[in-house]
Formats: C-alpha cells, structure tokens, sequence
C-alpha cells in the first residue's frame, strides 16, 4: 500500500448509494436474528423459570452453539439455504443471540427479589399470570442490557458472511484487502462502529422508555 | 375467624415446622402471633392462605377447610403484607395499591379511585401515587403495603412482621396507625412478630409460641403480662412485666379530689384557661405533673405522681384544663383494684 493514502474522499464521495445499501443490508442481516433470537428468548426463557429442569440442556446446548465458529456454521449451511443467502448468514446468528439472551432473561425473571415474589402469590396471581404481570416487567433492565450485548456482537459478526458473499459492509474489507486499496476498509470500520453506536443508544432510549424505574445500569454476564 | 384444627406442618425432609395446633382466631380482632424465630408462626400464618399446606389437620376459614378453596381465588380474598413490603418495583405506587381490585376484574376507573383513598387512609400524600417504590422511604413503602392488602376491602389481614425493618421511630408511627386503622375497620387480623413490646401494643389476643407452633399461652395482653403461664412465658415477656401491664390499663379508675383541696398542705394554682401553673405551699412554689384519665394509663398515671415534687398529679381534661388531683395514695388504690385487695384503710396499710 506504498503511497496510497488511508482515504480517498473520491470513492466515497462516488459510492454514497453503494455504502448506504450495505449499510442497510448490514443492519438487517444482524439485527433481525437479534429480534428473533428476543422472541425467542422470551417465551424460552419463561418456561426455563416454570419449568427450572430444562434450563440448564437448553444453556448448554446454546453455548455450544456459541462456540461454534461463524464461518464453519455458514459453510455446513450453505447446501440447505443456498450460497449468498440473507437466511444463511442469519440462521447462525439468530442462534449467537439466543445464546446471550436466554441466560440473561432467566436472569432477569429469576432476579425478582423473593418477598416481590410472595407478595405476588399472596395477592392472588397464579404461576403464569405472576410470571409475565411481574418478573417478565422486572427483567425488562436484564433483557435490554442482554440485547446491547447480542446486537453489538451480531453487528460484528455479520462481516464475516462476507467470505460466503453476504456480509453487508464486511464486504468491503475484502474489496479493500483484494485491491489493497484501504478506502473502503476505513469507510466500513466507520459504518459498522456508527451503526453499533446507534443501535446500542437506541436501546438504551427503550429501556428508560420501558423500564423508567429501574436504575441507570444492570450488568450483565458475558 | 380462623380455626386452626390439629393444623400440622412437616417437611418433606421430616423436620416438623408445626406441629397439632389447635387455636382459634376471633373476628373483627387482632391476634398476633409472637415467639422467637423458627417457632412456625410464619408457617402457621401462611397456612391460612395456602402459602403452606398443613400435611396433618385443618385450617377452617369461617367454617370452610382452606384446602377446599381455589388458591388465587382465596388469596385474593385475603389482605398480606410482609416485612419487605414487596412492592412490585415496576408498577407506580397507586398500581400497586389496584394489584388486587386488578385482578378481581373491577374496572379500572373504580380500581384507581379506591386506590387513591387508599393512599389517604394511609396517611400518604396524594403526590406518592405516581411515584415508584424506590422512591419512597422504608416507611412510605410499607404503608403502600398496607394499603395495598387492604384495597379490595378484605375482611381478613394477615400480617407477617410487617414492621420489623424499618428503624423504631418510624415503627412506633406505622404501629400507631395500625390501631387507628383497626379501630375504623375492625378486620380480622393475624399478625406475626417476634417483638413481645408489638404484640403487647397491637393484639387483642396474643398467641405465645414455641418451637414446632406449640402453644404457651393465649391471653389478652394484660393478662399475659399479669400472669404468664410458666417460667418460659415468663422469661419471654421480660422485665418489669408489672410497669408494663399497668401500660395497658385505664387511668379513668383512680379516685380524684377536687381542685380546690389543698393536698398536704400544697395548693394547686391554675391559670384563667384552668390550667395547673405548679404547687403553691410551705412557702414554696413547685411544678405540677399531670396526666389525662380519658385517654392515658395507670402507668403515665403512676409516672405523674412519682414525677411530682408533692405526691400528687394533676388530672387533666383532653384541654389541659385541670379537672382533679390524684394522690399517689389513690393510684395506688387502683392498683390494689386490680388486684381485687380490700380497701387500704381495712386491710390496715394505714394511709
């Protein structure tokens, strides 16, 4: 890359449409597997908290998930959903998702202080009723701090789809690597970090939104 | 009321957390439970609403085994507030006053408004109502507690140490207002403690446990306090059980003599108001102590006249106005009364 400088404001300046699709289909291929893996997560995780015996085969299983690497995972995919496919990228991560975010609604659900909990048995409210009237509310500070860390990740590693030719921006790591041209690296390290920054404001917006009674932070494990 | 037959709780584990009791909870009282920790009092209380099943005997809920009713159904019918309050962090204190006119179905209109004069009842102002529980002090909270368990008007309260977090001043205040509250409503309440000086204060009837939920004495607090069953009430009930009892007793009983009597020589000075200005006597002036027979006890009584530089207090209207002098002899004669002792001068005390 002798004499190439870090960036050409030209190419930039003459792929504004170019950019703005991967950014779009960047968005979507690692944050719809983020919203699944939440609708998911949910339901799963309230049986984890009913039904405490299936939490710990469900985790693991996951977890193994977890630690499969992307790329094998879209590779054994590819003869199922075909090469270059949204679904091929987002199968795998829909699963990394649910992987952060079963453990942290359990959490969450399981989080409600004992006497909130007997108080809601001794008013009346019977399992599931008590279940999703008060420890799904009260988990809410759990789940969007999982999901800040699942959307974060996904955006990430979405990129590496790009080697099975569907990654969004991680696209133009390669384009840029091939040419050793280093404009469009820059140009997509700038949008993948924007778009993680938006995402997690967004989701920090919903929390005071959804949970204005909970305090500022809630750590979350992983 | 609540009829506790044989009622008998043991674990899976066979450790016995209650065990044959046999008690009866009278309505429209307050009967609190009171014994050191892991008697089973909690237990017992939570067999009443199927927090706990008894695993031998009955728990009869006006004449109606508890077992044989719907558990939410029952629970909803049934006021509880525990030590914590447990509040539902993410409701607004009013929303978690309507918890159970919610769930009853009311709508949502009538739930609020009643849970509005429940915050009043309370004594909370209007503003709490759209505040969350981690805005309010332990003692705030805990009224929402209590006026929660008490918005769908329930006829039974079970209250299990509702009191015991929260620092002495303010318990001293939410005890207060337990009385006041209980002298509108006349609920049926069972509560739990494991402080003897709360019972004494709040119950009507006080169940004194031991280990395993087994009974060592049902009395009225007075006379428990007069005359413990055994060593081990009385060792449970502490010191100066005698001062204590007195704490319990009208002060309208002592005989008083009237104002303008000098009393040893002593004669009492009143301002226009009629209020006592001290002692005037012997060439002296000295401050009076008094106390009100409508409203405070044979103990603030004794307390006056033991204060008083002259051996006797002043009896005061709800004004402060002076309405009688009351001799140390004759607080001592309503002692004796107590007691059903012959007059002093028969029974030759002398005077």
């Amino acid at each position: 890359m002798d004499g190439e400088p870090l960036v050409r404001w030209y190419w930039i300046g003459d792929h504004l449409g170019y950019l703005w699709g991967l950014l779009a289909d960047h968005a979507v291929i690692s944050l719809v597997p983020v919203l699944i893996g939440l609708l998911l997560a949910l339901p799963l995780g309230l049986l984890c908290t009913r039904f405490p015996r299936l939490y710990q085969p469900l985790a693991a299983t996951f977890n193994v998930v977890y630690a499969l690497p992307s790329l094998a995972v879209f590779v054994v995919l590819i003869p199922y959903t075909g090469l270059a496919t949204q679904a091929t990228v987002m199968i795998p991560l829909t699963c990394y998702a649910l992987a952060v975010l079963l453990p942290t609604t359990v959490d969450g659900l399981r989080a409600v202080p004992d006497p909130v909990r007997q108080a809601a048995t001794a008013m009346g409210y019977g399992p599931w009723r008590r279940l999703t009237a008060v420890e799904l509310p009260s988990a809410v500070p759990y789940v969007v701090a999982g999901l800040r860390v699942a959307a974060v990740s996904s955006i990430s590693l979405a990129s590496v789809g790009a080697l099975i030719g569907r990654g969004g921006l991680g696209y133009l790591f390669i384009d840029g690597f091939q040419r050793t041209f280093p404009t469009p690296i820059v140009a997509g390290i700038v949008l993948v970090a924007l778009l993680a920054l938006v995402t997690d404001g967004v989701l920090l917006l919903a929390r005071r939104v959804l949970a204005p009674w909970a305090g500022r932070e809630t750590a979350v494990r992983r | 009321m609540i009829r506790f037959d044989g009622a008998g709780k043991r674990h899976p584990d066979g450790t016995i957390a209650v065990e044959g009791l046999d008690l009866t909870v009278p309505a429209g009282r307050t009967t609190v439970l009171v014994g050191p920790s892991g008697c089973g009092k909690t237990t017992i209380l939570r067999m009443v609403n199927r927090m706990v099943e008894p695993t031998s005997g009955r728990v009869l809920l006006d004449g109606t085994d508890v077992t044989e009713l719907e558990a939410a159904k029952l629970r909803r019918g049934i006021g509880y507030v525990i030590q914590q309050a447990g509040l539902f962090p993410h409701r607004k204190v009013i929303d978690n006053i309507a918890t159970v006119p919610h769930l009853l179905g009311w709508d949502r209109k009538k739930a609020r408004a009643r849970a509005h004069e429940m915050l009043e009842l309370v004594g909370l102002a209007p503003e709490t109502a759209k505040r969350y529980p981690f805005q309010l002090s332990g003692g705030q909270q805990q009224r929402v507690g209590v006026a929660r368990a008490l918005a769908a008007d329930p006829p039974l309260l079970l209250m299990d140490e509702p009191f015991s977090a929260v620092d002495p001043v303010v318990r001293a205040g939410l005890q207060e207002e337990l009385l006041r509250l209980q002298s509108e409503l006349n609920k049926t309440v069972l509560f739990v403690t494991h402080d003897i000086e709360e019972a004494v204060r709040l119950g009507d009837q006080i169940v004194v446990l031991r280990e395993h939920g087994r009974i060592g004495q049902v009395a009225d607090p007075a006379t428990l306090l007069a005359a413990p069953a055994d060593e081990q009430v009385a060792a449970f009930l502490g010191r100066d059980r005698g001062l204590r009892g007195l704490g319990l007793r009208p002060a309208g009983s002592i005989a008083l003599t009237p104002l303008d009597e000098p009393f040893a020589g002593w004669r009492l000075e009143l301002d226009e108001a009629g209020r006592a200005t001290g002692w005037t006597g012997h060439g002296e002036h000295r401050p009076a102590a008094a106390f009100d027979p409508g409203a405070d006890t044979l103990r603030t009584a004794l307390d006056a006249t033991v204060l008083s530089p002259v051996g006797a207090a002043v009896a005061v209207d709800g004004d402060g106005r002076a309405v009688g002098i009351a001799a140390r002899a004759a607080v001592l004669d309503a002692l004796d009364a107590l007691h059903a002792l012959p007059p002093r001068d028969e029974a030759g005390h002398g005077r």
